[in-house]
């Protein structure tokens, strides 16, 4: 392999030999190289320090209240309309909701479209004027039928009249 | 193969969380809290920051959780997040007033320490003193090759994932990562 300081090429197979990070294959040719090329050789070493000197700085731990405080900043932020409409569904009901909305949209478009009874002014004519004949018929039998009452004398009459 | 089963388990985590399942975001956070608080924490060095910039971070995530969509993996967006909020906490917050408060804590830090401890007082102030000789040494160097380094070395990213959360080229990665040990070897060379 190149000598990757000389060369600039694969600077970082020496940084991650150092870090124990690098493949088998790799590990391998690199550590052929650092047996041949002293600067190489020294470069791991450095970085080897380095990355020890790195180990030793170990971050605080988390307070103990950071889940409560956050939990705390979830709530007081407002929630959005979509998640204000969601919220009290249980996750696993979810998609029976666009499903009803769906079917609930085709029946609307089914009442909307569907063929209303259409009425047909000529057989509503029709009808009235058979209703308005057989008005006419009932009510000359009904004055035919008076002018008979009135025409025929009672008994009063008719013996009054031979006296 | 263990990468791509943590992506789908975080991926899949987060968009249980998009279904309403809070449950999986405190899975996430449980896995999570740490490594982010950690990483906050030596990118501002400032305890008190750190937790307030790592709750901004999971606040963020909880709030994209509707838009969320698994483009990346999961620690991709996430550090990209707590990045972004780092760095902008030290563009805006560095100057006098963060090497102040880097000092003050430096005279209060090993004296608060020391006590009961099964190592000498003598080895404990040389360890502090080597760890604060190291947290000068990053804070030092430039803040995205800063980010790089603890992201590298801490959470032991690879080249490419780094150059996602950074939003530049793996060569701009490995540029970084080589300046900035570069600068490091020299500062702590002394240490052994």
């Amino acid at each position: 392999m190149n000598c990757p300081i000389k060369s600039q090429e694969n600077t970082e197979w020496l940084i991650e030999y150092s870090a124990d990070r690098l493949d088998k294959e790799r590990t391998a040719l690199v550590a052929r190289h650092l047996e041949t090329c002293p600067e190489c050789a020294r470069f791991v070493r450095a970085q080897r320090r380095v990355w020890d000197a790195l180990g030793r700085w170990e971050a605080e731990p988390v307070s103990a209240g950071f889940d409560r405080r956050l939990y705390h900043r979830i709530d007081a932020q407002p929630a959005s309309w979509m998640s204000r409409l969601f919220r009290p569904l249980h996750p696993l009901w979810r998609p029976v909701v666009p499903l009803a909305a769906a079917c609930l949209l085709i029946v609307a478009g089914v009442v909307l479209h569907a063929p209303k009874a259409v009425l047909n002014p000529a057989d509503s004519q029709v009808r009235i004027e058979k209703t308005s004949a057989e008005q006419v018929e009932r009510t000359l039998d009904d004055m035919q039928m008076l002018r008979e009452l009135a025409v025929t004398p009672t008994p009063e009459e008719s013996s009054s009249k031979s006296m | 193969m263990g990468a791509a089963a943590a992506l789908d388990y975080d991926a899949e985590l987060m968009l249980r969380v998009k279904d309403g399942d809070e449950a999986s975001f405190g899975l996430l956070l449980d896995k999570y809290r740490a490594s982010v608080s950690h990483f906050l924490y030596r990118m501002v060095q400032d305890q008190a920051v750190s937790e307030e910039l790592a709750q901004e971070v999971f606040l963020r995530v909880y709030k994209s959780r509707e838009t969320y969509e698994p483009a990346a993996k999961f620690t991709t967006w996430l550090f990209r997040i707590a990045t972004h909020l780092a760095l902008n906490w030290l563009r805006d917050e560095k100057n006098e007033r963060a090497q102040e408060r880097l000092d003050q804590s430096n005279e209060d830090g090993p004296v608060r320490e020391v006590a009961d401890r099964a190592a000498s007082v003598e080895q404990q102030m040389l360890h502090e003193v080597k760890v604060e000789e190291v947290r000068r040494a990053v804070a030092a160097l430039p803040d995205k090759q800063r980010a790089a380094v603890l992201m590298h070395k801490y959470e032991e990213m690879e080249y490419s994932q780094i150059a996602k959360v950074l939003s530049c080229s793996e060569s701009a990665v490995k540029s970084l990562l080589f300046r900035a040990y570069e600068t490091l070897r020299v500062r702590l060379a002394h240490m052994a």
